[in-house]
This record gives structure tokens, C-alpha cells and sequence, in this order.
């Protein structure tokens, strides 16, 4: 079965014909029964191929994935419990943080009178060593500003309390990355204060992810 | 004060817009090196990938294709820039991991055949129960030019330039290629 217009119905169909063999081709379909089928059957494929269904992996794909880029599953640290918080919980955790960003402070002012911590008790991992260039890092800083537009875009959707425990929570924050800044700059191989910097950071990534996203699921 | 009931497409508006948000912000997140939310983004996204690689390459290769497609989007997350939506990013990529990929599985051979001889590896089957996974089957039996280009248009809707500038093939290969696809799938309509 072939009509001299059996290979153009697929470039008609998509309206990709050009006008005056489109024109012609119309004329040629109601007389033409193979061709008019032809193109109902195909009609049927593209319809057929839109409606198809996506279908997930049948194994977890993520383990695998994980371990190249060298990350943790969530399944992996709710299975070491995972913590969540409630707004009451998060306003007890300010104050909290409050007495440890001060009692950090108040450390962080005297250690420098107690001369340089030994060796021995400022062991840290690697990954942590490194705040000055985790907070050097570009992408951190975008991070940072991305999620505070999205926080800032969706602040009207959270109330007054709320706001302003967050508002305390990055306060205290950023007070406490402002003084291990201020100490590292007087000692930038301490491993302590590039530990404690590189904590208070991702803490503050991590609070304003979670306060981005209760502002968006405010609606 | 009267309250207003939002109606459907206005909720609709709001709970894509939150999307949207949640995604933005655990987009940022990854890039700075976040694993749990580049998970997020791995469980929000992986069924459309992998669908993706499964129809252009076969079962047997979509396991290793997903994965290395995710591996390459966490390597590049931070060119992503915030015009596009990262599914389109995402997906994009995917399609680029998947043909590169292709030049290694060793399916150069026919690949652009134009016979009518081609086609007949996609034979008629028995109906089976579930007609969809007939269907996806028979494109799975397409050769591999045509199944790249039917996948690429009829299923995830790129153009024909699009297309040709994906494989490297003019436009008016990429539509020869579709039509003998189309022509050889009807019958898996019957």
C-alpha cells in the first residue's frame, strides 16, 4: 500500500506541510479510503504516545547515586532519627541558642588569654576544617540569597510570631558566624573556631531552607 | 468582612507556585552541597528521567543512565541558572547524558536506515492485557534513529530542529524518521 501521499501524512498531520501541497493533499483525502485511514491510524499513535504513563525505576536508584557524589540518604538518617520541629519548639531552641552563642562567645574572647589550644584537643574532621573557604564559597552565598528571596517573597503568608522567632533565630545566628569570623581572623588555624563557623552555617542554611518552605506551604 | 472561597485554578495557581518555591529552594540548597535536598530533587524528578532513558535506550540500560544523569546534574547544579525551570534543565541534560551515552552501547548500525525492511522487527503482537506496555514495547522494537526521534517528538515534545541539532541529522531526516515510526507503531493499535 503506497499512494505518492502515503509519506507526506505524517508532515500534514503535524502541520508541517507547506500550503500548497497541504491544500492538494485535502482535496486527495475524501476520495482517497487508504489514505484517510492512514491518517486516523496515526492520529491514534500520537495520541496513543501523549498519553503514555511515566513508570519509576523498580529499585531505588538514590543509594547508588548517593555514594557517587558522596552523600547520605534520608532513609539512611531517619533511620538514625530524624528531628523535626514545631514553632513552640523552634522559639525554646532560640533561647537555647542564645545562652550557647553567648557561652561561644564568652569562650571565644578568652581563649586567646589562655595562649593556643593544644594539638591535641582541637582534632576536627576534614570536611569541617575548612569554614573560611565554605563561607568564601559562591555557592553558599547564593544558596543564602536564594533562600532569603523565597523567604522574603512568601513572608506575608507567615504570622507575625512566627517571623519574628525566625527573625530571632537568624539573629543569633549570624551574631555568633560574625564573632567566630572575628576570632578566626586573629587565629585562622584554629580547628575550633573553623568548626564552630562552619556549624553556625549550615545552621543558618538549614533554618532559613525550613523557613522558606513553611512560608510556601502557608497558603 | 465577606470571605471569598479561591476557586479551583487559583488553588492550582498557589499550590504549583509553592512547588515552584520548595524546588527553587532545595535547587540552592544542592548547590551548596545539601545531599537531602538534592534527594528531594532526585525523588521529585526520577520517574520522568528514568522513563526517559528506558524509551531511548531499553530497559536493561535505564538503571545506569538515571544514575548518571543525576551524578551529572549534581557536577553541574551550580551552572544552573533560575530562567528555566529545573525540570526543563534536568531533562535537557538527560537527553545529552543518554545520546552521548548511546555512541558507547554500540548502536550506530542502522540507525538511520530509511528501508522499508527496517521496520519489520516491529512486528504485530498478541494483544496483551495491559495495551499501554504493548505499546511501549513496540517502540522499544523501533530502530534506534527511529525511537530516538518518535520519544523526542511524539512523547517529550521537542521539535524537528530541535531534534536534528540533537543528532546531528538535518530536519528533514528527523521527519522521514518519525513517519516510518508512526507507520510501523499503528499497528500496535489494532
Amino acid at each position: 500500500m503506497s499512494d505518492t501521499w502515503t509519506n507526506r501524512l505524517s508532515e500534514y498531520l503535524d502541520g508541517d506541510l507547506p500550503a500548497g501541497e497541504r491544500t492538494v493533499l485535502e482535496a486527495h483525502l475524501p476520495t482517497c479510503a487508504e489514505c484517510s485511514e492512514t491518517l486516523a491510524q496515526l492520529r491514534r499513535v500520537v495520541a496513543r504516545a501523549q498519553a503514555l504513563d511515566d513508570r519509576a525505576p523498580t529499585a531505588d536508584l538514590w543509594p547508588a547515586i548517593a555514594r557517587h557524589v558522596g552523600v547520605v540518604s534520608l532513609d539512611a538518617r531517619r533511620a538514625r532519627r530524624r528531628l523535626s520541629f514545631t514553632m513552640p519548639q523552634l522559639a525554646a531552641a532560640a533561647v537555647a541558642l542564645a545562652l550557647l552563642s553567648g557561652g561561644s562567645a564568652w569562650l571565644l574572647e578568652r581563649r586567646p588569654a589562655e595562649g593556643p589550644p593544644s594539638q591535641s584537643t582541637t582534632t576536627a574532621t576534614p570536611m569541617l576544617t575548612n569554614a573560611g573557604t565554605y563561607e568564601a564559597n559562591p555557592r553558599y552565598a547564593a544558596a543564602v540569597a536564594n533562600l532569603e528571596r523565597v523567604l522574603a517573597q512568601g513572608r506575608g503568608r507567615l504570622d507575625t510570631a512566627t517571623v519574628r522567632v525566625i527573625e530571632k533565630n537568624l539573629g543569633i545566628i549570624d551574631r555568633a558566624i560574625r564573632d567566630a569570623q572575628s576570632a578566626l581572623a586573629a587565629d585562622p588555624a584554629n580547628s575550633y573556631l573553623n568548626l564552630h563557623l562552619a556549624q553556625e552555617m549550615r545552621r543558618k542554611l538549614e533554618l532559613l531552607r525550613q523557613a522558606a518552605a513553611l512560608a510556601g506551604a502557608r497558603t | 468582612m465577606e470571605l471569598t472561597t479561591p476557586g479551583v485554578a487559583t488553588l492550582r495557581r498557589d499550590l504549583d507556585q509553592t512547588a515552584r518555591d520548595a524546588e527553587t529552594a532545595d535547587v540552592a540548597l544542592a548547590a551548596s552541597g545539601d545531599g537531602r535536598a538534592f534527594e528531594r530533587l532526585y525523588r521529585t524528578h526520577v520517574t520522568r528521567i528514568h522513563s526517559l532513558a528506558r524509551r531511548m535506550t531499553g530497559e536493561e540500560h535505564a538503571d545506569d543512565l538515571t544514575q548518571d544523569v543525576f551524578v551529572r546534574a549534581w557536577t553541574k547544579l551550580s551552572t544552573f541558572r533560575a530562567e528555566a525551570a529545573f525540570g526543563t534543565w534536568l531533562h535537557r541534560l538527560a537527553v545529552n547524558v543518554i545520546l552521548a551515552r548511546r555512541t558507547t552501547l554500540g548502536t550506530e548500525r542502522g540507525r538511520y536506515d530509511d528501508s522499508e525492511g527496517v521496520l519489520d522487527g516491529v512486528s504485530s503482537r498478541p494483544h496483551a492485557p495491559d495495551l499501554s506496555l504493548d505499546f511501549e514495547e513496540a517502540i522499544g522494537r523501533l530502530p534506534d534513529g527511529a525511537r530516538e526521534v518518535f520519544v523526542l517528538h511524539d512523547i517529550e515534545g521537542y521539535r524537528h530542529e530541535e531534534i536534528a541539532d540533537l543528532l546531528g541529522i538535518v530536519p528533514g531526516t528527523s521527519k522521514s524518521q518519525l513517519h516510518h515510526a508512526r507507520m510501523a507503531l499503528r499497528r500496535h493499535l489494532e
